[in-house]
């Protein structure tokens, strides 16, 4: 039941989205343009994992960390992609666990205003839902889990 | 032995971190917290990634966060190479990218060198 590399794809439909959102509309992509790229972003996986690998076993780490891959996206020359990882890595931080709390404390938050705002309520959650990641570094201070 | 834990594909901004190391726990999925569609960090499921990963016979553990983040540097690099293919069909003045156009760009581009070779 080994899986060999070249039979692990990456989902279709999800591939097919990040090429169309990447791309000015009007612009087709042909099956195998699509099936191509597919195929390189497994690829690439695969010699990113690698190229990490280096680095965690260089450092006799059995467990391949953040570090490593960014150690790898600049061997790899792809220098350009370190400033968007690690501003994702920092959102994805902070998004996991307590988004609810402080969405849940928003609420009652709103709860308390008066019966006039309602109207405007909906459209201020909104905004809070991306004010939350800022809400919350003070929360998780204490919960900040690096290597 | 690499433990593989797999979590809801879907669900990647719920995976928790590892608290305190980096081998691979036990996911708690918290209840869905309401995230609006594009406020999701990485669309590429992660537990595909991991299986990837560990296609690598040197690879025994892997981090959730190093996961997450080839998972998302796998997303800019499809983005780099569309956008980087497309110049190619613009300049045979198409507006569909064909396999040519990839095959173009990783000849042309450095950064994608390693794929010489690696396409069917």
């Amino acid at each position: 039941m080994a899986e060999r590399p070249e039979d692990l794809n990456l989902p279709n439909a999800v591939i097919t989205r990040i090429i169309k959102e990447a791309l000015p509309d009007g612009v087709n992509v042909s099956k195998e343009a699509r099936r191509a790229i597919s195929q390189a972003a497994s690829v690439f996986v695969l010699y990113a994992t690698s190229c990490a690998n280096n680095f965690a076993m260089k450092a006799k780490r059995k467990t391949l960390n953040a570090g490593d891959v960014m150690a790898a996206m600049e061997e790899m020359e792809f220098e350009r992609f370190l400033q968007p990882l690690r501003e994702a890595l920092e959102a994805h931080k902070k998004g996991l666990k307590g988004k609810k709390e402080a969405s849940e404390q928003k609420r009652k938050d709103k709860e308390k205003k008066t019966d006039t705002e309602e109207h405007d309520k909906s459209r201020e959650e909104e905004d809070d839902e991306e004010h939350m990641d800022e809400e919350q570094e003070a929360e998780n201070e204490a919960e900040e889990v690096e290597n | 032995m690499a433990a593989v834990v797999e979590s809801d594909p879907d669900r990647c901004g719920s995976e928790e971190e590892g608290r305190g190391n980096d081998t691979e726990e036990e996911n708690i999925q918290p209840p869905g917290p309401i995230v609006a569609p594009q406020n999701r960090l990485v669309k590429l499921p992660l537990s595909r990634i991991k299986a990837l990963m560990k296609a690598d016979p040197d690879v025994s553990l892997a981090s959730q966060e190093s996961v997450f983040i080839i998972a998302k540097a796998t997303e800019l690099f499809v983005e780099m190479i569309a956008k980087d293919a497309l110049v190619y069909a613009q300049q045979g003045k198409r507006k569909t990218l064909q396999r040519k156009d990839l095959d173009n760009a990783i000849e042309a581009i450095d950064e994608f060198a390693f794929l010489e070779g690696t396409l069917d």
